[in-house]
Formats: structure tokens, sequence, C-alpha cells
């Protein structure tokens, strides 16, 4: 299969596939992962597979679409996908992007810098399809040839002409889920064009006008959070259970009393964590509880329906989702009264609460809003609790979460507590705002179903893990722990992944896990080693 | 061509240039407020700005004063304009030709204001066109620019066509706006060699245009030229080249408005007016009707329908 894809094959429907991603056309890994007869392949999609869904971009399937029953069927999600590109451009449908997007649609001029800031082109060499711009310019071809007037006589003209059917709106909603929206393609943009923002607008699309999302995003995401209240799954009441389980495995751990306060009134912090982390990483909250009460913070979590769960996974895909998220979130902080609400490890929901919901929680809905760590920098220099930083001497280095970095500009706090805390800290490169994504953004860490995960580790990861397994190349075997610090839940879900598939912790020592578990580490009052270095 | 028809031609296209130039800034201008969306780094935040920090690195950051540094912000931009400082750093193979294309603009816009200065001093009688300045400086600002813009469009217009990801992206149209950008720079630079009293006779003509004189005397180059210029200006403002307005608003509406709504301010006002429209999505989970407002819908969680 040839690589010459031009934007108008989009809409061919005699190419089975518009491409094809092989792992040995992948950038190499350094040793020892550079040979790829060593690495589980991609896992095959079946031909009755194929049958069953839709399978025609890369041959990978990211939100498995049937088949429509009918032409009928297929023309009416054509039709309503030229609906959702008009809706894109009006404001009362779409004021929260519209200039942004508009600006975007108008303006690229096509240089290509944005490409080769791409961490999905760059794993994979150069693949045409993975260009920030190739999904970009889809789109504003579609919207000048079907939307603008006159659009269908010029735009054979301008040479922008470009078909409009089922293939082309079935590959363009799985293209959409190629990109993690980390916005560093838009950071290098000469212009200011952001093509992650038009994939987060095309998700839109498909969302609010087709009904069409990931099922880990939408039915098991922010559905599942506004019925039962988490993503999670847990109710309340589990998450009552589950907290207070935590706090007795950290008190047996740490020799430290530990308890978390739930529902108090007036206090001055309300964490919300990513209630992820209770189930996967519980030791997460454990270490926020013992670091917040050891400096005397009157703070609680709440039980409140969504008050719990931090997630919003409507960030992703969905403003409506998103707005009503938030709003929950809000009415959380403000039935208890906080003074304040803090993001715990989680980037998505940092962005999401912090800076996005800004214009959204207006009125009586504006409550106070930061991030945890400028309130864990107050509390590790704040002389309230005593460190051994030596307690922390092996390598440790540290993922920049995109929305955390990049989106809001948050990036020495963390560092000045890693440097104090951590003797043998050393940065990546790059870092900082100019990170490379973890490849599990824009909700990726949490889709694995068919041959998803697979893309995920060899492609939207490979740069992250190759840099990762980079910044330990001075004591590269496995006999010299290391640790890798991800101060957000998706990233971490995502880099358990690609330690695992790679198998880093067997060939290299390096295992992973947030912020606090570090600080209580370094902790003196904490007697046992707080990280454990089998984790995954 | 005749002389008048070339200044009843100029007036028409510049008579559009100005009113849809207008039009299209005021556009963009006037688009409604939307989600936040900055991006770091943000240069105006004072002592951060440098590695990409915000006020959000400060807990409890509403309660600190916000200062803003607007000398960076300025230098920031300074740089990206006349020197294409991203460009220079993410594609420096782009830079060797796209530096000299913007910066022989830039050249050009300058001698367009010596050109209209020495035209209103000369209809007016308060300075002569024999002046250095509009004698030699002039043509030779254009000259210099002329010869930079037309390396540029032709290194552009190769790289185009020679480099994937920019050809497969790169429509007849685009390469249309190269070559009559080319066009432009290369009747100019013919005209400044081959026309004697180039610097007299583009004088003249801008007099012509501001006394309506149709009498006035042009070379064919020029008159070539001038057709070119102000053609190219009244197509401009329909065209992606009005990125260099876009450019303001992209940055400072978007990657660098990190502005927190104040409680009772415009911006929320304006929220408010907003949030208060209806919008018409069709996804089942929207539960819009085309009379719910953006309140009722995101306050809609489905609650009511479950208990039904």
């Amino acid at each position: 299969m040839s690589d010459k894809v031009r934007v108008k094959d989009i809409g061919k429907k005699e190419l089975p596939m518009l491409s094809e991603v092989r792992p040995e056309e992948l950038i190499p890994l350094p040793p020892p992962y550079d040979k790829v007869e060593d690495l589980p392949g991609f896992k095959e999609i079946t031909d009755e597979k194929k049958e069953r869904v839709v399978c025609n971009l890369d041959g990978v399937i990211a939100s498995a679409m049937p088949h429509p029953e009918s032409p009928e069927e297929e023309q009416k999600y054509v039709d309503m996908f030229v609906d959702g590109l008009k809706k894109l451009l009006s404001k009362e449908n779409n004021w929260t992007f519209l200039q942004p997007l508009t600006l975007s649609l108008e303006y690229c001029i096509g240089c290509q810098t944005c490409a080769d800031a791409c961490h999905v082109f760059e794993a994979t060499g150069g693949k045409e399809i993975y260009r920030p711009t190739y999904r970009s310019e889809v789109w504003r071809r579609l919207v000048n040839k079907y939307v603008k007037p006159g659009g269908k006589l010029i735009a054979p003209l301008k040479g922008a002409d470009i078909d409009l059917n089922w293939t082309t709106i079935t590959r363009l909603y799985e293209l959409t889920y190629r990109c993690n929206l980390c916005r560093r393609c838009a950071q290098v943009c000469p212009v200011g064009v952001d093509n992650g923002l038009i994939a987060h607008e095309l998700r839109k699309l498909f969302s609010q006008e087709l009904g069409w999302a990931p099922t880990e995003l939408h039915d098991k995401g922010t559905e599942l959070q506004l019925e039962v209240g988490s993503s999670t799954g847990m109710n309340s009441v589990v998450v009552k259970d589950n907290i207070e389980f935590i706090d007795e495995d950290m008190t047996d751990e740490t020799g430290i009393e530990t308890e978390t306060p739930f529902d108090k009134e007036d206090a001055d912090v309300l964490l919300i964590h990513n209630a992820g982390e209770m189930l996967a990483w519980p030791e997460n909250p454990g270490a926020f509880a013992i670091i917040l009460n050891a400096a005397g913070i009157d703070w609680t979590l709440s039980s409140e329906e969504v008050g719990y769960d931090g997630v919003n996974y409507g960030l992703f895909y969905d403003d409506v989702q998103l707005a009503r998220i938030a709003i929950k979130h809000s009415q959380a902080a403000q039935k208890l009264n906080a003074k304040r609400v803090v993001m715990g490890e989680c980037g998505h929901q940092h962005k999401a609460m912090v800076t996005i919901a800004d214009r959204v929680l207006v009125g009586d809905l504006a409550v106070k809003r930061e991030s945890f760590l400028p309130l864990l920098e107050e509390i590790v220099f704040s002389g309230k609790i005593e460190f051994d930083p030596s307690k922390n001497d092996f390598p440790v280095t540290l993922h920049d979460p995109c929305n955390i970095v990049r989106n809001l500009g948050i990036v020495e706090p963390q560092r000045r507590i890693l440097r104090y805390l951590c003797p043998q800290f050393r940065e990546m490169t790059p870092h900082g705002v100019d990170n490379y994504c973890c490849g599990g953004g824009s909700g990726f860490a949490i889709m694995s179903g068919n041959n998803y995960e697979d893309w995920r580790n060899n492609v939207s990861g490979r740069v992250k893990f190759k840099q990762i397994i980079d910044a330990f190349q001075d004591q590269p075997g496995p006999e010299v722990k290391k640790y890798l610090c991800a101060p957000c839940s998706n990233c971490k879900g995502q880099i358990r992944d690609l330690l695992n598939y790679y198998g880093a912790l067997d060939k290299s020592g390096i295992t992973y896990g947030g912020l606090v578990e570090l600080i209580v580490n370094a902790m003196v009052d904490v007697k046992e080693p707080f990280i454990k270095w089998e984790m995954f | 061509m005749s002389a008048s028809t070339l200044i009843l031609l100029s007036y028409v296209l510049l008579a559009i240039f100005a009113v849809f130039f207008v039009l299209k800034s005021l556009k963009m201008a006037r688009m409604p407020v939307h989600v936040r969306w900055e991006l770091a780094p943000v240069p105006h935040e004072k002592g951060r700005g440098h590695y990409g920090g915000s006020y959000l690195e400060d807990a409890e950051w509403w309660t600190k004063p916000r200062e803003k540094d607007h000398v960076a912000e300025a230098t920031y931009m300074f740089k990206e304009i006349l020197f294409l400082k991203a460009l220079f750093e993410h594609k420096r193979s782009l830079w060797w030709f796209s530096f000299p294309f913007h910066f022989g603009m830039y050249l050009l816009i300058g001698a367009v204001v010596l050109l209209a200065l020495g035209a209103l001093g000369s209809v007016t009688g308060l300075v002569g066109t024999d002046m250095w300045l509009f004698a030699t400086g002039y043509p030779l600002l254009a000259g210099v620019g002329y010869a930079l813009g037309l390396l540029g469009a032709v290194g552009l217009f190769l790289t185009r066509m020679v480099e994937k990801g920019m050809a497969n992206s790169t429509t007849y149209a685009t390469y249309f706006n190269v070559l009559l950008l080319g066009s432009l720079f290369g009747t100019g630079l013919w005209a400044s060699f081959s026309v004697s009293d180039f610097s007299g006779q583009t004088l003249g003509f801008i007099g012509a245009l501001f006394t309506a004189d149709m009498s006035v005397e042009l070379a064919g180059i020029l008159k070539a030229h001038f057709l070119l210029a102000f053609a190219f200006l009244a197509y401009l403002p329909f065209t992606q080249m009005m990125h260099f307005v876009a450019k303001y608003f992209t940055y400072h509406e978007i990657r660098w408005d990190d502005e927190p709504v104040e409680p009772g301010g415009k911006m929320e006002k304006e929220i408010l007016e907003l949030l208060g429209q209806s919008p018409t999505w069709a996804g089942p989970h929207v539960r819009a009707d085309g009379k719910k407002t953006w309140v009722d819908i995101a306050t809609d969680t489905g609650a009511q329908e479950a208990e039904k």
C-alpha cells in the first residue's frame, strides 16, 4: 500500500484502507527495545470483525462503528455531518470555540511546521494521514465545498475538490482519535493555527450532532459519571468505603494514623481526585491524606454525586457533557461552602475545571479553583513536615502532563519540589512546556478495545517511551531502580501500559508513580519505604 | 491601457480593498468571547514567561496581584513579525525563503509610505521629488524589497511543489497567490531597472491618484505593475493571505488570553448572554429542542428522564 495519500483520497471507497501502520516502519527505539521481532505485534482485526464494524482508515479501530444497514442510513449520517459542519461555525451552537476555530479554518498557510512537532507523525516516520494538517485540510475542503456559498463550483477550480460520503465521514471520525490534542503543533505554528483544536471540534461534531463517540468516553465515561457519580462506576457509598480501606492501609504501612475527612463544611480545601486513583493507584489518595494532615491543612473530600470524581471526559469530545460535569463539581463545592477547590493529580481535570470552565461557571456557579501543585509546594517548603531527601536517592525523571504544563503554564512548582527532595532528579529532553505527550492524552489512555492499545503503545506513546529510556541512559540496566514521576492519572495509565508492553521494569528497572508518593517517601516520620518497586 | 482607465480602475480596486479589509478584520474582532484556550508560553507573565510559567503557579492565585510584562509581549511580537521567529526556530528550511519574502514586503510597505509622502509633498508643493529620500532612498528601498520578495516567492513556489507535506495540502489557489505576488515583485524589479525615471514616474502616478489627473504619463511596465499591485490588494481580503491580521487574534485573543472572569464584569455579562442562546445540536444526549438554552441543557443531566 502506497503512502502517497492525497487529501481527497479520504473519500475513495475503492481503497479498503487509506493507509496502514507497520511496526517495522516506526522510528527505532534505543536498545534493548530496538528489535521489532521481540515485541508483540498488533492484534489482527479478523475479516469477520471487519464485516461487522467499520475499519477503513489504518487497520486500527478506536471506536467500533457498525456498518449502516442501508444506503439511506448512510446518507442520513452524511446529511447530519453537513448540518454539524454548519453548526460548528455558528455562534448559537459553538460560541465556546468559534473564534479559534474560524481562524484555524481560514488562515492556515500550509507551511507544515506543525508536522515536525507532532509525536504521532514523528513516531511513524512521517505517515501522511497522521500529519496534523491532513485531517484539518480534509475538514477545510469539506467546509469550503459543502458549507460555503458556491463551494461546489469553486472547489474544483481551486484544486480542493473532495467527496463527501460514508467512507469520508467514518475515516474522518477515526482520524480524530489519532491526535492526542496535546497542542504541541499549535505551539510552533507561526500563524497560531491549532490543528489539535480542529481534531477536538470534529470530535464534538460527531458526538453532538451524530451521537458518535467512543464507548469509553461517552457511555462508560461521561454518561456513567452523570448517572452514578463516577466514570469508574463507584457511587458515593463505595467511594467512602474505598477511602476508608485506603486510610487503614496507609496507617498500617506508614505507622501514621491516616484519616480522610468527608463532607466537612467550610473547609479551606475541597480536594477532588480522579476517582480512578482510588482503584488503580490507592497509594496516591493515601499519600495526599498523609501530607495534608501532616501539614495541618483544613481539607475534605466530597461524597456528593460527581463531586468525588474530578474526571471530565467531556473535555475531549463534547462541550455539553463538559459543562454538565463542571457544574456538578461546582455545586459540590458550593454545598460544602469550601473556600477553594483543589484538583488532584489529574491533568485533564485541571484543564477542564481551572481554565475551560472559567467561562462556563459564571454567576452563582463561580468557585475558586486551583491546582494541587502550588499547594504542595507551599507545604513542602513550609517547614511543617520534616524531610530526608536521601530517602529518595535514586534516579527520578519527570513527565510533564500537557494539560497542566503546556495548557496551564504550571511548570516550576513540581520541579522545585523534585530538586529539593530527589537528589538524582534529571529532566527529559525536551521538557516543560516543550514536552511530548505520553501518548494517552485526550482519552486514549482509557481506550483499549480491538487493537487500539497496540497503536497507543507502538505509535502515540513511542516518542515518550524513547524519552523515558533516554533520560536514564547513564544507568540503563535493571539493577538500578528508577522512578518516573507522572503527576497525572491518565498519563500514569498510559505510562503503565507502555512500561508493561516493553517490559521496562525488568529490562531497565523503571517504575512510575505520582508526585505525592515521592513526597511521602521522603518524610522522616514515614519509617518504611513508601515507594514499592513492584507496583505494576 | 490609457492612464485614465488605469486611474479609474485603481480607485475601484483600492475601494474594494479598503471596504473588505475593514469588514474582514471587523469580523475577526467581533467574534464572541470563547472559552479559555491559552497555550504556554504566555510572554506577558512577568518573571515566568521565559519558561512558560503562569500565574496559576501561585497558591490561591486570585489573592495575588497579577503583573503583566507588556514589554516582553511586545518584544516577542516584534521578533515574530519582523524576523518570523517561530519559523526560524521550528522550520529553518522554509525560513530561508519565507523571511526574504516577508521582509521584502515590509521594505515595500516602507517604500509605499515614502511614495505616498513624496507624491503628497509634490502635489501640495511642500517638498520636491528631487529630495534624496524620494529620488534615491525610495527606489533603493523598493528595489531591494522587490528583489527579496521575488527570491522568496520563487523559493516558496518551488518548495511547495517538491516538499511532500506542502505539496499535498497546497491548492491551485495557493500556487496562484504565490505566483501573483511573484509577478508583482518581478514587474516591480523589472520596472525599477528598465524605467529610467522610475522614481519620477511612480511619484507622478500616485500624485495623479491624489488629484485625479487623467493626463499622467506612465511606462507600460509600470502600468502593468500598478495594475497588479491594486488587483492584489483588492483580492487580498478574500484569501488566507489575511493571516497577518488573523495572527493578532490567534496570539493575543487565544494563545495569550488567560484573563479570568471577573464576577459582575463585562465578560461575565457577555457569557451569560451567550449561555442564553438555544443550540440545535441533534445528538440524542444533548436533548436540545431549539428552545432550551445552553443553561437549560448544561443543567439537564438526564435525571428527569431516568425518573420517568
